[in-house]
């Protein structure tokens, strides 16, 4: 552990930086500029009328909705290793593995859901997973259903998924 | 090992000097003094083989570093076993390990507990010079039979379970097939494991060759909880741990049972049987109590266990499971007594011949029948008469006798004891679910800590008369 601390030196011992309020008064003029223009002119105000306007600025990296990937043949990438519920820090991946018989592999999932209302979005599934099997690039940020159960989304809605940034980029 | 125990001599590892006695395995001597040496082909059971060539050290004096597992103990030896050099060394030998490993572990059952994945973490780190294209492929979903799986691959042919077939079992079903980078590990041509022991092989094997098909991808080790307890197969005692989870939304379940090393029992290993006793204890469980069939709350059945009892006038009689813990035979020995009943727990319907070998396999099936005998219990049949009320605490014998009115003690809703012909039946735990003490063929004691907590338990059989005698309700 020892050598992973790091000391760090003390900045602000200057008479202005001690003083404080001069640096608070740099923070108001700030404030007090926005203001100033927001009130002059409204449209200069970013905001978004969702849902009839919809957010243009989602990229690759946004980590949206999470899908299983297929392999080239089209079949289930997973291979129920179960890597993805294990970093999970919600919990919230169920996984039931089971053999697979048709040569390809030996292991997949039989049942694989996510839970959304319990996930953070945080990635850590796709960071963990060593098939590149799940990814968050579909680009979907909203989830809506009438039950709980609408939420927990299962292997056949997850292999559904697109990804709307194309196949061969996983930067989420 | 034991035989070749001599007196005691210093010798110096790393600086520290520890004794030891001469002649002993030097390999075994530093693990036991808590040096960490790699090795897959040495297990304390198998002794010795020297050919994963992992278990190296320096030792002064010698030109080469030496395999401690073939190294004995002398006055004297200077070793080092974490030099920059021993550390290249066992580095280079894992990557020769690994030449034709497929890497597949998050397929493989063993990943969590391999061997190889240490090491690799621990000493290797490196990128392989060999492409995965050029690995050479063997089979790798055997059904060797037995409930054991080969993945020839996977194998770093260290030979323990050639060897637990040849030495411990001597049924001799494998062997290593084929030469060089070839070679795997095979049964004869059409012929499969025979013997009652084969799922310790699981056990034995450090990599992810030799896995279990009753386990075989039902969870990740990491999330297992093992849990010393004792088997209750037979009357051997084996010790075991129960590897459990309780994982998000569901129950405390038992995954396995695994052997744990009791040098006065059971040694290394349990048998098959025994292992695959996990299965009985999550299924056809009775979890209401019953009454003229229907279900009742507890406290419900124990009004009625009053009235019953109360209300007889005939000769009552309590037929005891001889695998229940000391203390509940104690518990319903002084329930008997208290409401006057004879109380008896016959032995002979536990007899199993087809059951026992020379080993492990006992032909008692019951756990604690020696902890029957020591609490004075009548092992005997007891005397029926038109009358008479039959208390009956799991006992397999019951359904043969002849009884008008009855009150069943069951674990289980189903097999050949259900509980359909008694007036009130009333569930209660395994022995996973209590704890206690056993006493084993030998005369042994060993206790028992409960292992499993479930959600919706059962009350043990100390809690159901405990709340009889004392009148409360009856809360789990």
């Amino acid at each position: 552990m020892t050598n992973r601390i790091k000391t760090v030196p003390r900045y602000g011992t200057a008479a202005k930086e001690r003083l404080y309020l001069p640096a608070i008064f740099e923070g108001l003029k700030i404030t007090a500029k926005h203001l100033f223009v927001n009130v002059g002119d409204i449209n200069s105000v970013e905001t978004l009328e969702y849902p009839e306007e919809q957010p243009t600025d989602i990229t690759p990296r946004y980590r949206g909705l999470h899908r299983l990937t297929h392999r080239e043949d089209g079949s289930i990438r997973c291979v129920a290793c179960f890597m993805c519920a294990t970093a999970c820090p919600a919990q919230c991946i169920h996984i039931v593995a089971t053999e697979r018989t048709d040569g390809i592999d030996e292991k997949m999932p039989a049942h694989f859901s996510i839970d959304t209302l319990e996930c953070i979005f945080c990635g850590y599934c796709v960071e963990a997973c060593p098939c590149d099997a799940i990814r968050m690039d579909t680009g979907i940020f909203s989830v809506t259903g009438k039950n709980r159960e609408d939420f927990v989304l299962q292997k056949e809605q997850l292999l559904a998924h697109k990804s709307a940034f194309g196949e061969d980029t996983s930067r989420a | 090992m034991s035989e070749t125990l001599g007196r005691k001599v210093k010798i110096s590892v790393d600086g520290r000097i520890i004794e030891a006695e001469e002649g002993a395995i030097l390999l075994q001597v530093l693990l036991k003094n808590g040096f960490e040496i790699p090795y897959y082909c040495y297990h304390e059971a198998l002794g010795p083989d020297g050919n994963c060539r992992m278990c190296m050290v320096e030792i002064e004096g010698k030109k080469r570093p030496q395999i401690s597992c073939d190294t004995f103990v002398e006055e004297g030896l200077v070793i080092h076993t974490n030099t920059e050099n021993i550390r290249k060394v066992r580095r280079e030998i894992l990557e020769l390990q690994l030449i034709n490993h497929p890497v597949d572990c998050p397929i493989c059952d063993q990943a969590g507990e391999c061997s190889l994945q240490d090491y690799y973490m621990e000493y290797g780190l490196y990128h392989g010079s060999v492409e995965k294209g050029k690995k050479l492929h063997f089979n790798k979903h055997l059904d060797l039979g037995r409930n054991v799986m080969l993945d020839q691959e996977r194998c770093v042919l260290c030979q323990r379970c050639t060897r637990f077939t040849t030495n411990i079992t001597q049924t001799n079903e494998l062997g290593i097939v084929w030469r060089a980078d070839h070679s795997c590990v095979s049964t004869l041509p059409g012929r499969k494991l025979e013997n009652g022991y084969a799922m310790n092989l699981v056990d034995l094997c450090p990599v992810g060759a030799l896995t279990s098909k009753d386990f075989r991808f039902q969870q990740r080790v990491w999330f297992l909880t093992p849990t010393p307890s004792v088997c209750h197969g037979c009357a051997k005692g084996c010790n075991i741990f129960v590897d459990h989870a309780r994982l998000k939304y569901h129950d405390d379940t038992i995954y396995r049972f695994r052997p744990r090393k009791n040098p006065d029992i059971n040694g290394y290993f349990i048998c098959d049987d025994g292992r695959l006793s996990y299965k009985a204890l999550q299924t056809g469980r009775l979890e209401k109590a019953l009454f003229e069939g229907r279900e009742i709350g507890f406290d419900e059945a124990v009004r009625e266990l009053k009235k019953s009892v109360e209300c007889t006038t005939g000769r009552i009689v309590i037929l005891a499971d001889a695998n229940l813990y000391t203390e509940e035979l104690e518990m319903i020995q002084i329930f008997a007594n208290r409401i006057g009943a004879w109380l008896y727990a016959p032995l002979e319907s536990y007899i199993d011949e087809k059951f026992a070998d020379e080993w492990l396999r006992n032909a008692m099936r019951a756990a604690n029948a020696k902890g029957v005998e020591k609490l004075g219990i009548a092992t005997t049949m007891p005397e029926i008469k038109r009358d008479t009320l039959l208390i009956n605490f799991n006992h397999p014998v019951a359904d043969s006798l002849d009884v008008r009115r009855r009150i069943d003690f069951l674990t289980h809703a189903e097999g050949p004891e259900t509980g359909s012909r008694a007036d009130l039946t009333l569930p209660i735990a395994v022995w996973s679910e209590a704890s206690g003490t056993l006493i084993n063929i030998d005369g042994l004691e060993q206790r028992c800590e409960q292992v499993i907590y479930p959600s919706d338990p059962v009350p043990t059989v100390i809690r159901w008369l405990e709340a009889y005698e004392l009148g409360e309700r009856c809360i789990v």
